[in-house]
């Protein structure tokens, strides 16, 4: 058998890997084996996580939203039903970035619902 | 970490007071576990549009006649608090009568501290809780915002039908109280039912139920009678008794 040497082949295979683990606590970022278990798993929680992020902030909307209907004495559930009913396609997003950032406006929308 | 001492800012000197407000709230006559649900909301400042669940936004709640709210039910006896030690055999208990005597601020405080999210930013959270027992303060000269708990709605616990007219009941005071919040016997003042706040408390005895007494009984929500209802009472025992004396 010609001899053949291994030169760089597995070096620039592992490189590729233990760059996208820059920033990994302990010899995850250094060992290519460490390193490689550990970007499995980061890359799957990555795809589970940005299915869940659209979940999250759906909800954080949600108290936010609550939060600011409670100030005037209303409350998300009954606030949602009439919006369902008025057929007002604005989304909780731009519900919360509208309490927060503009009251008063947030506050006259709300009392026309009612 | 319970004492307060008389440096009202202990624990907070680390607390950033922008867009933050002292609340002030009372909890005398209050339910426990509601007024903690409140608090704990206060506390994590989800009353505000600006909640972000990673930063500690919540309002400082000082809350003062902390030993004048109330457990309803039997909980005054029934309810134990348990922990452990860490040392074998070192289960401890301690009923919450008997935690009110030793410091009444720390139920209110356990109370809340278990309803808040069990995560990194409880301690600090906590620390924004400041419970006293009685109605001072040591936060003179600081602007305290009141915070009201909101009025309940009691419940219709009544029997789901009304005594026929010339019966009395055999136990007046247990009938009333069961039907106090009913639709039934005119519990309901507007259809809303009667709010937690009662202002005609009648006074058993005149010994004062109320808890400000040092080693005095707190007050049993449930048991207390309103003027009316003992009236309603003594009559209900009349009838029975000029009835029971004509039936022998």
């Amino acid at each position: 058998m010609t001899r053949v040497k291994r030169g760089n082949v597995s070096r620039k295979r592992h490189k590729k890997v233990l760059t996208l683990t820059k920033g990994f606590r302990g010899a995850a970022s250094l060992l290519f084996r460490t390193a490689n278990q550990q970007n499995m798993k980061a890359l799957r929680s990555a795809y589970t996580n940005r299915r869940k992020k659209k979940r999250d902030f759906r909800r954080l909307w949600i108290t936010r939203v609550n939060a600011a209907l409670r100030t005037y004495g209303f409350n998300y559930s009954e606030f949602l039903y009439i919006l369902k009913n008025s057929k007002i396609v604005l989304n909780r997003k731009v519900l919360a970035q509208l309490a927060i950032c503009d009251p008063d406006t947030f506050f006259k929308f709300v009392m026309s619902l009612k | 970490m319970p004492p307060n001492p008389a440096r009202p800012f202990a624990g907070l000197e680390r607390v950033d007071f922008t867009g933050l407000r002292m609340r002030l709230i009372d909890a005398d006559n209050q339910v426990i576990g509601r007024l903690a649900a409140y608090l704990s909301m206060l506390l994590q400042g989800k009353d505000k549009p600006t909640y972000a669940p990673h930063k500690d936004a919540g309002d400082v709640c000082v809350v003062v006649n902390a030993e004048r709210a109330v457990f309803t039910g039997n909980k005054w006896e029934a309810k134990v608090y348990r922990w452990h030690t860490g040392y074998p055999g070192g289960l401890k208990e301690i009923t919450a009568r008997e935690l009110w005597r030793r410091d009444p601020a720390e139920i209110l405080r356990r109370t809340v501290a278990g309803m808040l999210p069990k995560n990194n930013l409880r301690d600090a959270r906590l620390r924004k809780l400041r419970v006293f027992p009685g109605p001072q303060h040591p936060f003179t000269g600081v602007e305290l915002v009141p915070a009201q708990p909101p009025r309940r709605r009691l419940r219709d616990r009544g029997l789901g039908w009304a005594l026929p007219p010339g019966f009395e009941p055999m136990n007046p005071e247990a009938y009333l109280v069961r039907m106090r919040g009913s639709r039934l016997a005119g519990g309901g003042h507007g259809g809303a039912g009667e709010l937690q706040q009662q202002q005609a408390r009648a006074q058993p005895d005149g010994d004062a139920a109320g808890g400000a007494q040092p080693g005095g009984e707190p007050i049993a929500f449930d048991d207390l009678l309103t003027a009316d209802e003992l009236a309603f009472v003594q009559r209900s025992q009349q009838a029975r008794a000029g009835r029971g004396g004509g039936d022998s």
